[in-house]
């Protein structure tokens, strides 16, 4: 299958010279940190732990304000979290929906709403499970739904796959890929895994010293397997940038 | 030092086949359970005329009466101590400004000891005729810190990738209180709970036997129920009555960890986060 993904050359997310301080530390987070993202693309970021990677995503969240710069983004985003974070005493129906009821639908709207999406992330018939009685790839599976369903125009990924198994990973790495295609979404990851942002990704930003390094761009083919001789070159390059 | 003593507690455990309690309703029962076997002794010791075995001066129908009136003081001050823990709990913890001032005052006030005001609490009630709102008002007073605390450490618990997806999902305020941060606390609330209604009855003792605390008080200043039972009776020499209105109560006591307190323990494992 080509690289099928057909770009709006508009940019949908601007950072221009954005900087984060955190206080009262005063401890630098980003530093003067400029990209765009355009209309259904899918970018990764990856780099060393507590580099600034996530604040990045926190910034887009609108989890935290930016110290100087200026960022550019749409209102409608979402975001799935390392962890799930599922709430635990809702069930998988419940806790797809709580996004859309927090928009003001009503339960029952918000629960058929959110049905389309458990099927599609291949949940149906666990509708009434509790979190506690799914497995940490079916919660991660939730997590997606619960983001799909408010329909953002960006759907924003912190390492949803660093807790799992490596077969569970991969499974997922073809559920987000589908999502992608079927949907559409501009997609932010944050990845501490060279191979699986080469795998995944139309563009890794590699981010260093709290700011960004280096922009590689991955024109392979999709699906893209581990195995073959360009992606393990792709991923060569980038880990020799990584590792500098 | 004290690790390594652990140790070898444990691998004793072990090696007995006796396993430790591990949760809070384990350690509950496994302390419990001894003591309604001392009592039981004890009460056989007394029927089997080792001691000599006074008549009893009340009905059995009085005891239970007093029980129920003891225990509707605890659930009232009970139902006041929620009522106010929970708002007090959540302006605690709303920010660490917030924390820093009312941590440390609440500290003061839940070191102070409550029966120290208790003459005070007294005077006050009794000037408006109502002697039972000094009794209501002193379980309160002992049940309140335990809950307040207890929602503290649940609310300071809750995962920040949870406060993270409730921002971004726009769950917000009112919302957010409700949806996230109220059940959030329950398992907190339970256990909060259960140590406050020990404090209460630990209290009961005192807050019903009003005629100490009022100069020249006499025992019809006491308030009717358990508590005032149990010391009149002593003070009376009625050990048929102070027999039958501790096992009362430890009935009382029992039922309600085992139909009420467990069942909620075990519920609120629900609400957990993993």
């Amino acid at each position: 299958m080509p690289n099928d993904i057909n770009l709006n050359n508009m940019p949908l997310i601007q950072f221009a010279g954005v900087s984060k301080i955190f206080e009262p530390e005063h401890e630098t987070a980003l530093r003067d940190v400029s990209f765009e993202v355009s209309d259904g693309e899918f970018l990764c970021f990856i780099g060393p732990s507590g580099e600034g990677k996530s604040t990045i995503l926190q910034l887009i969240a609108g989890l935290e304000e930016k110290t100087s710069g200026a960022i550019t983004k749409p209102e409608n985003v979402s975001m799935v979290f390392q962890s799930g974070a599922l709430l635990p005493w809702l069930t998988v129906l419940e806790n797809v929906a709580i996004g859309l009821t927090a928009k003001g639908l009503s339960e029952a709207k918000a629960r058929a709403g959110s049905l389309p999406y458990i099927e599609m992330i291949g949940l149906k018939n666990f509708e009434m499970k509790y979190p506690r009685e799914l497995s940490g790839g079916q919660r991660q599976r939730v997590g997606i739904a619960r983001a799909l369903a408010v329909n953002p125009d960006v759907l924003l990924l912190d390492e949803p796959f660093s807790a799992l198994d490596p077969k569970t990973t991969e499974e997922l790495h073809r559920d987000i890929m589908q999502v992608w295609r079927d949907t559409r979404k501009t997609i932010v990851m944050v990845s501490h895994l060279i191979e699986e942002a080469v795998s995944l990704a139309d563009r890794i930003i590699l981010v260093k010293n709290h700011t960004i390094q280096k922009e590689f761009t991955i024109a392979l083919p999709r699906p893209r397997r581990e195995n073959e001789a360009q992606f393990s070159h792709e991923v060569l390059q980038i880990r020799r940038e990584f590792f500098k | 030092m004290a690790m390594d003593n652990r140790k070898h507690i444990n691998h004793a455990g072990r090696h007995f086949g006796y396993s430790y309690p591990k949760s809070l309703s384990q350690r509950l029962h496994a302390a419990f359970t001894p003591f309604m076997v001392i009592v039981a002794i004890f009460v056989l010791l007394r029927i089997s005329s080792i001691f000599p075995f006074v008549s009893l001066a009340t009905s059995p129908t009085t005891i239970a009466f007093a029980l129920l009136a003891t225990f509707v003081r605890l659930l009232i001050a009970y139902a006041f101590a929620i009522v106010i823990s929970i708002p007090l709990a959540l302006l605690v913890t709303r920010s660490p400004i917030m924390e820093r001032i009312l941590l440390p005052v609440f500290d003061i006030a839940q070191s102070v000891p409550v029966l120290a005001f208790f003459p005070l609490i007294i005077v006050f009630f009794i000037h408006f005729g109502f002697s039972d709102g000094a009794a209501i008002f002193v379980i309160f007073l002992s049940m309140l810190w335990n809950i307040v605390f207890s929602l503290v450490g649940g609310l300071n618990v809750v995962p920040s990738d949870i406060k993270a997806a409730a921002h971004v999902f726009g769950i917000k305020g009112g919302s957010y209180v409700r949806s996230v941060l109220i059940p959030a606390i329950v398992p907190y609330l339970v256990t909060g709970s259960l140590l406050a209604w020990a404090q209460g009855w630990n209290i009961i003792i005192v807050a019903e036997v009003l005629h100490t605390y009022i100069p020249g008080g006499a025992v019809q200043n006491d308030l009717f129920g358990i508590g005032s039972m149990l010391v009149n009776a002593t003070a009376n020499g009625q050990n048929g009555v102070f027999i039958i209105a501790m096992l009362a109560m430890i009935l009382l006591i029992a039922f309600l960890n085992f139909f009420i307190w467990q069942k909620l323990l075990r519920y609120a494992e629900r609400y957990k986060f993993e």
